[in-house]
């Protein structure tokens, strides 16, 4: 299996929140803890199969979500119903198929998105995959890209030494 | 000028009707996957611009462009997709597809690459 960078990844949800959302998105360390009024975040899921294969997920807190969504499609939904979850869906699965795209060397298909809502702490624990979460901030608020994908490279300096997606 | 949306993202129909709104389309059908697409195509003959899904439940958006050209070769049909690799573009191409435009899209772009098309009133 050949290594896969995360970096189309992350560039994947930058531009997807630049050009859909409006709003930029960046890197952050580390999200902050949960308020003590924690509700369950909610989780937009897309499974990759072929060459690469894996779990791409975005996780948002539930008033991300909400204003993620709003700003999205130019509404103004007040609460987490059927539209959010289905905009949370089609966000996992626009950001997994730019990402797709940048993987060069790749033969990958990507699954319907599926949206799921709770406190996951780790999506796989699967034999030689690696999960990586990556944390983001936005004027709406934090979120995280999760990455469950065989022999993952973690960042852009192992990315250089080792050459990765060059076929 | 009818538009058909054929997508199974509601948010995303949603975003896509605005653009053709601020184009001045405001005669729009949207439905959720291919099939339910070839079913308005066959009952309403007005429809004159079609914008096309390719990831979607029961039938795929190439397949369904596959299904339209063998009826009907004018009607134009943008693609409207995530499959941003080379290969997936020449299969549309090839299969019919008059445009592609990939998500994640600013909806100001979208709207200039319509414009052909709904100047041209569909034919
Ligand atoms: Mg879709």
């Amino acid at each position: 299996m050949e290594k896969i960078s995360i970096n189309p990844f992350i560039d994947a949800v930058q531009e997807a929140f630049d050009s859909m959302v409006g709003y930029p998105a960046n890197r952050i360390e580390a999200l902050p803890a949960p308020s003590q009024v924690h509700l369950p975040d909610l989780i937009g899921v897309i499974g990759l199969s072929g060459t690469a294969q894996g779990v791409v997920a975005l996780r948002f807190p539930m008033t991300t979500a909400l204003a993620v969504i709003n700003a999205m499609a130019g509404a103004s939904f007040d609460k987490v119903d059927a539209a959010v979850i289905d905009g949370i869906g089609e966000l996992v699965n626009i950001v997994t198929g730019c990402a797709k795209g940048k993987l060069k060397g790749h033969t990958i298909s990507i699954s319907l998105p599926t949206v799921v809502s709770g406190d996951i702490c780790r999506l796989s624990n699967a034999k030689d995959t690696v999960w990586v979460e990556v944390p983001f901030e936005s004027k709406l608020g934090v979120f995280s890209l999760v990455l469950t994908l065989k022999q993952v490279v973690a960042n852009r300096q192992e990315v250089a030494r080792e050459g990765v997606n060059s076929r | 000028m009818k538009a058909l949306i054929v997508d199974d993202s509601q948010i995303m129909r949603r975003i896509i009707v605005s653009v053709l709104k601020k184009a001045g389309v405001n005669d729009i059908s949207e439905v959720n996957n291919g099939q339910e697409a070839l079913d308005v195509l066959k009952q309403d003959k007005d429809i004159g611009l079609v914008l096309l899904d390719w990831n979607m439940p029961v039938m795929t958006g190439i397949e369904t462009l596959k299904h339209i050209r063998t009826t009907n070769k004018q009607l134009p049909v943008v693609m409207v997709t995530t499959e941003s690799e080379k290969e997936r573009v020449v299969e549309a191409i090839k299969a019919g597809a008059n445009d592609y435009m990939l998500k994640p899209f600013n909806p100001d772009d979208v709207l200039e690459k319509l414009r052909k098309y709904l100047e041209s009133g569909g034919k």
